[in-house]
């Protein structure tokens, strides 16, 4: 197919034009009906691109600003995009405003720091970035905000070395626009999806690896099977590979499964955490059903990353059946039985929907545990959603579980039921320790 | 005092209570479009920090410290047995244990979800019919609740949906179709799960209970069978035994409750506002009485305000809905000594006794699985599915294994068997026993209504708002001991069915009254009761007051008097029954929906 | 004195959880005076006695439970209904007088011993277990008069803390090792019955867990 996205896009959940309204600002309308549509569809595009995930303080103001993002060389704070004029980006003009999104240029002509996904929105299209320029001028309710100064040590406090960054690693918009014409999709869902995953919804921003030098080493399918093969540490979390592996990706969830997941945080084989909560709840709960399909058939044409390729995973019962014997003596038996089979149960295969299977999870046998080390340290809120109105939460076990017994808890899950990730040690536990804000439990428990 | 406080701006529902019957109303009156103040006096409350696991399985906070029930330092009732003594203050817990705090007892309750035998709701009427009027015993106000089961059905189907209720149906549509109650009435449909599995103490019961020719089934329990997504999009997880029901939030989210299945949709609703530590003071009334205005309550900082609402929905605890009358002027007082008047009349509990059965010291009965709805019940001797016309009296008991789970602290108080000490080397060894070996089984038997049985205003003791406790005047009456002894000489049948090595059949004694210090059970019921009389109901059967017709009030205050099943069921059908009428009917033309 | 070593003898400090890695300190009482402590500690072993069914109240650090008590709400009777008028009544209507669990406790010790002291010359902590176990039983039948409380009303303040002392989560003070649990065959915090609802007739062979994950 010749046009890079289909134009798939379609008259909105009466939930996103909600969203719409209730931040109306003074509507400087000419046209209405036209211009509510584009408000709408910048409203879309801005729930696509996720943009509340970061500039959306949790209890702010939307757009506001004041989110910390922890990265490995410091912590942002990400700004106020509302149209402020004094505080936020209400002096941009299109011409700015289209450049910062691509190429990471502020209007004062600095860089930004990478943590705003410009080398994905590069790929945005032009109509997607007008229609965002509009929503944020007139759909956003304008709010003075000063978000104070990036919080990153000395060099990277420097924008200077950014532009450089910028200028070797960042995309030039034209270029992407040219490779976006070159590749065809056989199929206009997988041409959206490719469109959504590799664009505005900067999915590899976290779950694609990034070099040294801090850029990914992917931005999109084409570039090869690193792209989506699993991310660095953002915010502590260690985004899985979102490619076919069957193990460690997501060879086993179909189309549905992952429909589902976006839609809810939730399906039979997994449930959301970590960062994902997020961008499920700003996100990817608000699209339509059928950019969630579009993702989803976008997400299965990637290959698997690995190689050699793993075997398949496949259920082994010597686990189940030893507890079920009431024989707790492989390391962390015991302390899983006590702590976590209540709803995980002895199988491993949990409540699928309600507590995620621990058998055959990508999370529990991702090379790096961390993720599920700090889980069973700090606990998770599977948060409600719109079609999923339920919270659950997993208690964090930080406080009753010290190292050596987190260890031994999460090298059983990481070796049983046909689990084959290799054990961790108390000292991958303390090293994550450290890292735990003293936060937790989460400041805002779900209600029911 | 009302006239001191701050007037909030009008909404069109002020609910007073967010446990169930709260929650089910408030979700009807958002669902017709209507505004809706819920106001719960006591904590906000959720299973993520309630239920914490394994923080929350603590036996002790829980069921001894009564960390999720009513604080009796700031309102209590007092109980006397008979008019003749002076009520004294129910100071500590023990016979009963109301709820307190967003999701009220049904945060904590265990989950047993009957519908009621339709048998007993026109009790009256049938006893006449099968053994003329004079079978009613002198001094018992025995009554009709001018509802029948038929009108109720689709109520007691739609909370079941909602609940999750796991449970083996008996009939549908006329036609039998699965090993449920044989004496249970028809159906519209399936349970929405399928029954708990029995834990063993049950199956040895069924067995039992089978071989000594009664007609065991499952009893309907709102803790989930497995994964369930109930009506309104709200999820549970399975019950997996752990025996932490009564006195806790179920942190699998698999009992139900108004927290699990009914408010995390509700509060997402823009028509509902739910305010905690709330204390409802008084029902506003206009000059003549003849309507509310609205609620006057004392908010979390101790300022009295007012919220004036079109309509008022008391889903309060049975014995608050029925002061919050006494105190508003809702309906007129009962007067015993003329037994006229309707508020407070018929004051009912439930007659519960538990039995033991010890069986050989190879068998281990691990009574700490358990599921508090769960087990095993037969209801030969319940409502009327027996001629009581040599037994002359009047009234039933369903005979059941509930075990929802023993734990330590009550083992050890619970002891050994009769005649062992309660403390030293005999109690241990006792009390040991009787926990790795033994079975309850209890009578849960119902309680008839009397003349001299009711509620009042206490004329001494006061609240922490200076406002007049509640009197309960309350003793166990000949009838319904003869029935409980009756009915648990039948579990001697069963127990010796079972092969016991010994039996403990705990029966009602003549002459010993009602005791506050022991627990028995919180299924209080009645005083203000639905029927189709005004002169002896304060309610008609839609639930809505007779002389405010502005005002419904919900909740096991209903029942004219009690029954051999637990409330729970009953309370949400009237709910939604009552919300059915008020949806179709009063917000279109509002006034009294029956003459 | 009995008493103090009746300190030595019993109390231990609170475990760190999960594992034990320093030998137990002496617990030293809060509320309870040396005098009230030595009785504590020798009544609690008399309602709960070490035999061949398992450890006795004081092995459970059941002392130091209700010690740790005394400091919560409780035990100044905040869940109870307190105001005024105080009337006595039949028994069965209930518990009617103006004290809390920590003026139980004061009065009723003090009472045990002042009949300890009146029939026997010495404190009820120095003597002789039968000659204990008739003033205990004296009190549950409230055949000994304390001047300003029925001795019964006492002495099941303190059957019902013992009982809580032995068999509530360690968490909480006593219940030490989990030795309550363990002789009861109660496996406490674990609560997950899924794998033997319906294994009927089998043994469940693990062993109790406490809140913080302390093992028997």
């Amino acid at each position: 197919m010749r046009g890079v996205v289909k134009r798939t896009w379609r008259p909105l959940l009466a939930a996103v034009l909600a969203v719409a309204v209730m931040g109306a600002g003074p509507v400087r309308a000419q046209d209405d009906a036209q211009h509510d549509a584009v408000v709408a569809r910048g409203a879309y595009m801005a729930v696509a691109a996720d943009c509340a995930a970061c500039h959306t303080a949790s209890g702010g103001a939307p757009f506001a600003g004041g989110l910390a993002f922890n990265l490995p060389t410091g912590t942002l704070y990400a700004p106020n995009i509302t149209p402020d004029r004094q505080t936020g980006i209400g002096q941009y003009s299109e011409a700015e405003f289209r450049r910062a999104l691509r190429r990471g240029i502020r209007r004062d002509g600095a860089t930004l720091y990478p943590a705003m996904p410009y080398p994905s929105y590069a790929r945005l299209t032009d109509e997607d970035v007008h229609a965002l320029y509009v929503y944020f001028m007139d759909g956003v309710k304008p709010v003075a905000h000063r978000v104070v100064q990036d919080g990153m040590s000395w060099p990277m406090s420097m924008r200077w070395p950014l532009a450089i960054w910028r200028t070797l690693y960042a995309p030039d918009p034209g270029d992407v626009r040219r490779d976006m014409d070159r590749r065809t999709f056989a199929d206009p869902l997988v041409a959206r999806g490719s469109y959504l995953v590799e664009g505005p919804g900067h999915c590899g921003a976290c779950h694609t690896p990034r070099a040294l030098t801090m850029q990914e080493k992917a931005l999109t399918a084409a570039d090869g099977p690193l792209y989506l093969s699993g991310g660095d540490a953002v915010d502590g979390w260690r985004p899985v590979s979102l490619r076919g592996e069957n193990r460690t990706g997501l060879g086993r969830w179909n189309e549905h499964d992952i429909v589902r997941f976006l839609a809810t945080g939730r399906m039979p084989l997994g449930a959301a955490f970590g960062g994902m909560t997020d961008a499920i709840g700003h996100g990817t709960q608000h699209m339509t059903d059928e950019d969630r399909l579009a993702i989803a058939r976008y997400l299965k044409t990637l290959s698997p990353a690995a190689t050699p390729v793993a075997q398949g995973w496949t259920y082994d019962p010597t686990a189940t059946d030893a507890l079920r014997a009431g024989n707790v003596s492989a390391r962390g038996a015991r302390s899983y039985v006590d702590r976590c089979a209540a709803c995980h149960r002895t199988d491993g295969r949990g409540y699928p929907t309600t507590f995620p299977p621990l058998a055959g999870n990508p999370v529990v046998m991702d090379p790096r545990p961390d993720s599920l080390i700090r889980i069973v340290l700090e606990g998770n809120v599977l948060r409600a959603t719109r079609q999923a109105p339920s919270a659950f939460v997993m208690p964090g076990f930080a406080a009753g579980m010290d190292d050596a017994a987190v260890a031994d808890t999460v090298t059983f899950i990481r070796a049983a039921w046909g689990n084959d990730a290799p054990g961790v040690t108390t000292a991958d536990v303390g090293r994550i320790r450290r890292t735990l804000s003293p936060e937790h439990p989460p400041a805002s428990l779900p209600m029911n | 005092m009302s006239d001191d406080a701050r007037r909030l701006k009008p909404v069109d529902v002020v609910i007073v209570g967010g446990g169930w019957a709260g929650s089910i109303m408030a979700k009807e009156m958002t669902e017709a479009g209507r505004s809706v103040v819920m106001l719960e006096r006591g904590p906000d409350r959720s299973t993520a920090s309630e239920g914490a696991y394994p923080a929350s399985i603590d036996e002790l906070e829980a069921n001894f410290r009564y960390k999720l029930f009513q604080d009796l330092s700031k309102n209590t009732v007092t109980i006397r047995n008979n008019s003749q003594q002076t009520a004294l203050p129910y100071r500590r817990m023990a016979a009963f244990l109301p709820g307190e705090g967003v999701g009220g007892a049904g945060l904590h309750w265990s989950g047993v979800h009957f519908r009621i035998p339709p048998d007993d709701l026109r009790m009256r009427s049938r006893v006449i019919e099968k053994y003329g009027a004079r079978f009613i015993p002198e001094g018992m106000n025995l009554q009709d609740y001018g509802v029948t089961y038929e009108e109720l059905e689709p109520f007691f189907d739609r909370a079941e949906k909602v609940f999750g209720t796991s449970g083996e149906p008996y009939m549908i549509n006329g036609k039998v179709v699965g090993k449920g109650n044989v004496f249970s009435p028809s159906r519209s449909d399936h349970f929405p799960l399928p029954a708990l599995k029995d834990v063993y103490t049950a199956h040895l019961f069924r067995k039992a209970a089978e071989e000594a020719g009664f007609h065991p089934y499952s009893l309907p329990a709102a803790n989930a069978s497995r994964q369930y997504v109930n009506p309104y999009g709200a999820q549970m997880g399975p019950c997996n035994f752990c025996g932490y029901c009564s006195g806790y939030a179920c942190y699998m989210y698999s009992k139900a409750s108004p927290n699990v299945n009914i408010l995390p949709v509700l509060r997402q609703h823009p028509l509902f506002d739910l305010r905690a530590g709330c204390h409802v003071l008084k029902v506003e009334l206009d000059a003549d009485g003849r309507r509310a205005t609205g609620v006057t309550y004392t908010d979390p900082d101790g300022k009295v305000v007012t919220q004036p609402a079109e309509l008022v929905i008391l889903t309060a605890f049975q014995f608050h809905n029925v002061r919050l009358m006494l105190l508003s002027g809702i309906g007129r007082p009962y007067d015993p000594v003329r037994n006229e008047g309707v508020v407070g009349r018929n004051f009912v509990y439930q007659n519960v006794t538990t039995s033991n059965v010890w069986l050989d010291r190879g068998i281990e009965t691990n009574q700490y699985i358990g599921a508090g709805g769960g087990g095993v019940a037969f209801d030969d001797f319940n409502s009327e599915n027996f001629d009581h016309g040599p037994l002359g009296f009047v009234g039933g008991s369903p005979v059941w294994v509930n075990q929802a789970g023993v734990r330590a602290i009550a083992a050890a108080h619970s002891g050994g068997p009769p005649g062992t000490p309660r403390w030293g080397s005999a109690w241990k060894a006792g009390m040991i026993d009787t926990y790795r070996h033994s079975l309850r089984i209890d009578a849960h038997g119902s309680n008839m209504a009397y003349r001299d049985v009711y509620l009042d205003l206490d004329p001494t003791w006061k609240d922490a708002y200076g406002q007049p406790l509640l009197r309960m005047t309350f003793d166990w009456k000949d009838n319904d001991i003869r029935m409980n002894r009756y009915v648990v000489d039948k579990i001697g049948d069963v127990a010796k069915a079972m092969g016991a090595r010994r039996v403990n059949l705990t029966k009602r004694e003549f002459g010993r009254p009602f005791d506050t210090r022991q627990y028995q059970t919180t299924h209080l019921g009645g005083g203000a009761v639905m029927g189709s009389d005004p002169g002896t109901s304060a309610l008609n059967r839609y639930l809505q007051s007779w002389d405010v017709h502005n005002v419904f009030v919900i909740g096991a205050n209903a029942f004219p008097q009690g029954t051999g099943y637990n409330p729970t069921g009953m309370v949400a059908a009237l709910a939604y029954w009552a919300a059915h009428h008020i949806r179709t009917t009063y917000l279109a033309h509002p006034g009294p929906l029956a003459g | 004195m009995r008493g103090l070593a009746g300190i030595a003898a019993c109390g231990t400090s609170l475990a760190s959880r999960p594992a034990r890695s320093h030998p137990p300190a002496p617990y030293v009482p809060r509320f309870f005076t040396p005098i009230e402590w030595a009785f504590l500690t020798a009544a609690c072993d008399r309602l709960i006695p070490a035999d061949e069914n398992g450890p006795g109240a004081c092995a459970l650090d059941v002392p130091r439970f209700i010690d740790m008590q005394m400091d919560t709400p409780y035990a100044f009777g905040a869940q109870w209904y307190m105001q005024a008028p105080f009337v006595q009544g039949p028994d069965n209507l209930g518990y009617q007088l103006p004290h809390a669990p920590r003026d139980l406790y004061r009065r009723g010790i003090a009472g045990m011993n002042a009949h300890a002291a009146t029939r026997h010359g010495r404190p009820f902590a120095d003597l002789a277990p039968a000659l204990q176990d008739d003033l205990l039983r004296g009190a549950e039948n409230n055949r000994l008069v304390f001047g300003d409380i029925p001795s019964s009303v006492f002495f099941d303040q303190l059957l019902a803390n013992v009982m809580e002392g032995a068999f509530s989560d360690p968490v909480h003070g006593g219940n030490t090792g989990l030795g309550g649990w363990t002789m009861l065959g109660f496996p406490g915090a674990r609560a997950d019955f899924m794998d033997w609802v319906d294994r009927y007739g089998a043994h469940y062979p693990l062993g109790s867990v406490s809140i913080s994950g302390e093992t028997a």
